[in-house]
């Protein structure tokens, strides 16, 4: 809690909640959109067009449609929120573990398309060539893939944690406003103004905007970089 | 070093790729063919990067594939060096590192130095491969390739990506480390320059299948079949309409024979530089020119016969040559004249009687027994 004026402190709770939010959702998301993103760009399926606007679907969706699918899925009538009652105990929607779900989802485009792009301009003719000289799966993908697509990661990465940290109606719906629990930073600042609370809503966007700006400045620094390297 | 065995069939949106090859334990093999006849493809299965629908690939006593077993030995696990069309060297590795990167870690030091200085990489050791001219190039991803000592070394379009002006001076570098190899190296071109200057052995591919493979002088001097001999930048092609035992005619005219041709002859050609200009009407055919070029030391004439069909003749610069437009008689000399017949695997059309004929033609025309006797044609 930080004293800002005299009658108005600042909860930063909500800040550090959406900061581990974004964290967990983006880790999930790589961990699940390597290897989707992968297969997107070098199978032949017939499903591949299915599965690519079955992922872009966030893109264009109200978020409160979304929300509203996944609050009747996870809720207590919900399957996904049955099953997860009688192995947790608890419910799924208006939980952390239903916001991570719904963000995963919800920022699932934002980490899958960059990659996808990357993979299809991989070099795999390097990667064949690891494969003649022994290199096995995995030593390639960290020798010779990752280098490739670094700046594709990269803004994957960006994009996803910076799409989750300003998620609104996605939250709301699933997550509503549990202090602690599921208020976020951005439905922090909207209850903030309902409260005409003004002053610490200004904090916090404040906070928001600049800590946007300096993550967006640090990624183009580096990209830029990159770019020299491989021009040089 | 082992001897290769290849014998694989593989079929991939409508293209096949039949090929049954065997490369001897040391020298150079080139297969040579136009884009699209399944040269690379043969490559990428002989490295491991695409799998035959049947077939087998043994090494000595080692068996790399062998359909029949649902055997397939990864790429990782075959001793194969391959040198890519663009190289494929790793851009983020400096030299030392993209020769050193298929090595254990223990030997890397000592190997790498071995093939720096082999391939006189020396200056170069600590620069990245967008720093490198072609050339430069070509040597650090051959010495990426032969530092883990693989059983066969492949090429694939070794030139492709240099400039013309280059070639030349590639050319005499990549055939002096290639011919102190103890491996097998196998090349894969539509260049015939790099073939007459690098191989031993000589393949020609066309539609997927190995048409004809011999050692390289006899397959450049009678390459069998129509097909083969334009790949093999053969140029005057008389199509063949009847034989008799003295004589064997088309619709260009008539040539005496002195001895039978094989009856299933579809085709004579002759190089350029055998034909000769000649004053008697007997043993020669009736010619117009057409165009006289100057080529240097060479001057060429191309004439036209009575059917169209067009004959190019080389002579030295000195030698007078007759204007466009004049009737000429070329002589054939029948020592030089090689008979050629057609391929069933491409559909070439003159006339309507040989049509009926292709149908019946074997698989492999080279491959059959030539038989002489001196009758007429069936058509």
């Amino acid at each position: 809690m930080i004293e800002v004026a005299n009658d108005n402190i600042l909860d930063l709770a909500p800040v550090w909640l959406s900061l581990k939010l974004s964290a967990v959702t983006v880790v999930i998301l790589l961990i699940v959109g390597l290897p989707m993103a992968w297969w997107l760009a070098f199978t032949r399926s017939r499903l591949k067009v299915t599965i690519e606007a079955v992922t872009a679907l966030p893109l264009v969706l109200p978020p409160t449609v979304l929300g509203f699918y996944l609050l009747v899925f996870m809720g207590p009538n919900g399957p996904a929120g049955q099953l997860w009652h009688v192995l947790a105990g608890h419910s799924l929607a208006f939980s952390f573990t239903g916001l991570v779900i719904a963000s995963c989802l919800y920022s699932l485009p934002f980490v899958v398309q960059p990659l996808q792009a990357a993979f299809e301009s991989l070099d795999r003719k390097a990667v064949e060539a690891a494969w003649t000289l022994g290199a096995s799966m995995v030593r390639t993908f960290v020798t010779i893939v990752l280098p490739q697509i670094r700046r594709g990661l990269l803004i994957a990465i960006v994009l996803g944690f910076a799409h989750t940290m300003g998620e609104f109606g996605v939250v709301l719906m699933v997550g509503g406003n549990i202090p602690g629990e599921t208020q976020v930073v951005s439905i922090a600042i909207y209850e903030q103004v309902e409260m005409l609370n003004y002053q610490s809503a200004e904090k916090l966007s404040a906070g928001l905007l600049v800590f946007s700006f300096l993550i967006l400045l640090l990624v183009y620094s580096i990209n830029r970089q990159w770019g020299r390297g491989l021009k040089a | 070093m082992s001897r290769i065995r290849v014998d694989v069939r593989l079929k991939r949106d409508g293209f096949v790729l039949d090929c049954d090859l065997d490369i001897p334990e040391q020298g150079v093999t080139a297969i040579l063919g136009p884009s699209g006849s399944g040269k690379t493809t043969l490559l990428r299965v002989i490295a491991g990067l695409e799998t035959p629908d049947q077939g087998s690939i043994t090494v000595g006593d080692k068996v790399w594939v062998n359909t029949g077993n649902r055997k397939f030995l990864s790429s990782q696990k075959r001793k194969v060096g391959m040198v890519f069309q663009d190289y494929a060297l790793f851009e983020h590795l400096t030299v030392a590192q993209n020769i050193g990167y298929g090595l254990p870690r223990r030997q890397r030091g000592q190997l790498v130095d071995k093939w720096i200085n082999r391939l006189h990489l020396e200056s170069l050791e600590g620069r990245y491969p967008h720093e490198l001219s072609g050339g430069q190039k070509q040597r650090v991803a051959l010495a990426r390739a032969l530092a883990t000592e693989p059983d066969i070394l492949l090429l694939d379009e070794p030139f492709s990506a240099v400039d013309v002006s280059l070639r030349e001076k590639l050319r005499r570098q990549l055939q002096e480390i290639v011919k102190t190899l103890e491996q097998p190296v196998l090349i894969v071109t539509h260049d015939l320059e790099e073939v007459h200057h690098l191989a031993d052995r000589i393949g020609v591919m066309v539609d997927g299948r190995l048409s004809r493979i011999g050692q390289s002088n006899n397959v450049f001097d009678d390459p069998g079949n129509y097909e083969v001999a334009k790949i093999l930048g053969w140029r005057n092609f008389l199509p063949v309409k009847s034989i008799t035992s003295t004589a064997v005619t088309g619709a260009w005219g008539e040539l005496s024979l002195e001895q039978a041709i094989p009856v299933d002859t579809d085709w004579l050609s002759i190089r350029p530089y055998h034909i000769r200009l000649t004053t008697e009407e007997p043993g020669g055919l009736c010619t117009e020119v057409v165009h006289v070029r100057e080529l240097g030391a060479v001057r060429e004439m191309e004439c036209r016969l009575r059917d169209g069909t067009r004959l190019v003749m080389q002579s030295s610069w000195h030698e007078p040559l007759p204007a466009p437009g004049s009737q000429v008689w070329l002589k054939l000399p029948l020592q030089h004249i090689q008979v050629l017949c057609d391929s069933p695997l491409v559909q070439i059309r003159q006339s309507g009687n040989t049509t009926a004929r292709l149908a019946d033609r074997s698989v492999d025309q080279f491959t059959r027994g030539k038989r002489v006797v001196p009758m007429e044609k069936q058509s």
